[in-house]
């Protein structure tokens, strides 16, 4: 079944400063909405003055990812959060190959006598038996 | 003439200027030379270094592909057979395996490998006695191909 890999979504931002308007408007009006929407994710609410808005995500592999929010809107804001809702912890890099397997080979992997003869099927003029 | 209020000096400086120069800066943390550390040379550097990426993007696939038929060249000859005969046959008896997983099975699974290069090797002497040789049909044939529609 589905487990959410996201731990929680902790909103910071100052109740005075103007950059944190689309936060506070996000509080007001969306954070309900969103809350009913995914009732799996834990949202905090904090009010810390003197503080640049941000949206942290703690993920339950241990990344924390924490995104910007200065002069969002309430609806950027919401679109946002249900980004960092669906996505799972791990780091957002390059992918070296989409496949990965901790036994690549069944058969033992070639190694340069595979292909050999060895001592037991050769005839040589010191093998032969006495 | 007397100023009755004082002018309010608004000035705009550039603060973060380290962070600009560290965005380009780390792309080029594992150049060689001044390249590494002055920003100048540095920027002309990462710049080259992501045109070449890009145009690289199409040399890597004819470059795995070279490497891929080296090895399988290699395996194959291994086991008694050239590699345009190896393909071919292959091909032939309808083995519609790339290059790229023929070399993994190389690697990984010999015998697999050997087994393939055992039918390559079946296939052509077919193809040979259905060419050189009289009408007749060997036991076990290969050659006659199945069509699904």
């Amino acid at each position: 079944r589905y487990v959410r890999q996201l731990q929680r979504l902790q909103l910071l931002f100052s109740p005075t400063s103007p950059d944190s308007r689309g936060a506070r408007q996000f509080v007001e009006e969306a954070a309900m909405d969103f809350a009913r929407q995914h009732p799996d994710v834990v949202l905090y609410v904090s009010p810390r003055s003197g503080r640049a808005p941000v949206l942290m995500a703690e993920y339950l592999n241990g990344t924390v990812r924490e995104e910007l929010i200065n002069s969002k809107t309430s609806e950027e804001i919401v679109q946002l959060a249900t980004k960092l809702a669906r996505q799972s912890g791990l780091d957002i890099i390059r992918i070296r190959k989409p496949f990965h397997t901790d036994n690549p080979s069944i058969q033992g992997q070639w190694h340069p006598l595979t292909n050999k003869p060895s001592a037991l099927t050769v005839q040589g003029p010191r093998l032969q038996p006495k | 003439m007397v100023l009755l209020s004082a002018p309010r000096w608004l000035r705009s400086r550039l603060t973060d200027r380290f962070w600009r120069v560290q965005e380009v800066l780390k792309y080029a943390r594992h150049f060689r030379g001044r390249k590494n550390r002055c920003y100048k040379l540095a920027v002309i550097s990462v710049r080259r270094a992501f045109v070449r990426s890009t145009k690289a993007r199409r040399e890597k696939k004819r470059f795995l592909r070279a490497l891929w038929i080296t090895r399988i060249e290699a395996a194959s000859l291994e086991h008694g057979l050239k590699y345009p005969a190896f393909i071919s046959n292959l091909v032939k008896s309808q083995v519609e395996l790339n290059r790229k997983v023929i070399a993994d099975l190389a690697i990984y699974e010999p015998k697999t490998f050997k087994s393939l290069a055992a039918l390559a090797q079946r296939r052509r002497q077919e193809g040979f006695l259905a060419a050189l040789g009289d009408g007749k049909e060997p036991e076990g044939i290969f050659s006659r191909m199945v069509r699904h529609y």
